[in-house]
């Protein structure tokens, strides 16, 4: 499955719209935005359709994926935008990510865990807000936000320390031209090396060069 | 005392929505601190043992409560389980101090949560050290949880 798709899934109280673009889609944020009540709403979709009171409209099929008995459900399911809430413990296990990684579904994960088995973009982590409110029905309009990655920092970068996620020719192409600035640059050898190095470095401004498509997982740590 | 085991802890209740579902009673609800807790994190207030005005959803039982008030209550009415707090957002970190400041409890954590700027007293189980802001946190979580 390739493509961007978007969804609209609304009751009488609650409406969401929202564009799906990657396999991997991750929800996260505080407590009582909504993203249970998302989950719930597909499946009652799922269950019902229209005769449960919800209307979704999306050009592939939403469903849940929940409960013990996940692998049996998955290998029947294709083509179709899988919802997982974050009650479900299956979901950091590697079983999970390789099941997830092989199939032909899209994903939207509600969760605050990294899932570092399951590489994921940091410009697909959502958060979910209220938008504003249709007045005449009193529905809540929830939007999904970017909680990483759409910032403009041109211009504003001046690092003191460079640490690069490569180990080879990204960290010799940054070490030379670092080097033209007397900018220290160092490899992590490793994503899940660079808080390590990150954390032994006492340059006040350092930038990281990683590889944003399967960075997401380790984002909580520099936004913290 | 607040104690916090980082990382994937198999005795610990991975889903307390569940356990709360199924384990409370009316008192859970209408306790003063639950009530205070119910109206930060989920803006909605307790009109009676059974009954929840939602701003958004309207009437509501305490079933329909958010997943992250559902784990601090059962954290705060049943302290000799540990709950995964990683059910929890970052609005839910100041009630967990002030649980933890009224009793010792036991929370197990998977994912990196912001307890906030002010400094507070928090025992990391992994490594045995009590840390008292999120810098010092960090420096020993980081390590172990994304």
């Amino acid at each position: 499955m390739t493509g961007s798709y978007e969804i609209m899934v609304a009751n009488a109280k609650i409406r969401y719209e929202f564009t799906i673009r990657r396999n991997i889609t991750i929800i996260k944020g505080d407590s009582a935005t909504g993203k249970t009540t998302l989950v719930e709403m597909i499946r009652e979709y799922y269950e019902s359709g229209e005769n449960s009171g919800i209307r979704l409209k999306c050009e592939k099929e939403c469903r849940v994926l929940a409960g013990r008995d996940w692998r049996m459900l998955l290998e029947a399911v294709h083509e179709s935008i899988i919802f997982i809430d974050e009650d479900n413990a299956f979901l950091p296990s590697k079983e999970f990510a390789e099941a997830a990684r092989s199939s032909d579904n899209y994903y939207v994960i509600v969760t605050r865990e990294g899932l570092p088995n399951l590489p994921y973009s940091v410009e697909e982590i959502y958060g979910i807000r209220e938008s504003g409110k249709y007045a005449s029905l009193k529905q809540t309009y929830n939007e999904l936000f970017h909680i990483y990655g759409r910032e403009d920092y041109a211009g504003l970068v001046k690092p003191e320390y460079v640490i690069v996620e490569d180990s080879n020719s990204g960290y010799e192409f940054f070490s030379e031209v670092m080097g033209k600035r007397d900018i220290e640059v160092s490899s992590a050898r490793g994503k899940s090396n660079i808080f390590l190095e990150a954390s032994r470095c006492t340059a006040d401004c350092v930038l990281i060069i990683a590889d944003g498509a399967a960075f997401g997982s380790e984002m909580d740590l520099y936004d913290l | 005392m607040l104690s916090v085991f980082y990382g994937d802890m198999p005795e610990a209740i991975y889903n307390p929505v569940v356990y709360f579902k199924n384990t409370y009673t009316d008192d859970w609800i209408t306790d003063d601190l639950s009530k205070k807790m119910i109206q930060d994190v989920d803006r909605s207030v307790v009109v009676g043992p059974r009954v929840i005005d939602s701003p958004v959803l309207g009437g509501i039982s305490p079933r329909e409560l958010s997943g992250g008030v559902k784990t601090l209550i059962s954290i705060y009415k049943v302290p000799d389980k540990v709950f995964n707090a990683s059910a929890c957002g970052d609005n839910c970190a100041k009630w967990i101090l002030r649980i933890g400041e009224m009793q010792d409890i036991t929370i197990n954590l998977r994912h990196l949560m912001d307890f906030g700027e002010e400094d507070f007293t928090l025992k990391v189980l992994n490594t045995g050290q009590i840390v008292h802001n999120m810098y010092e946190l960090l420096l020993i979580a980081g390590m172990i949880v994304r």
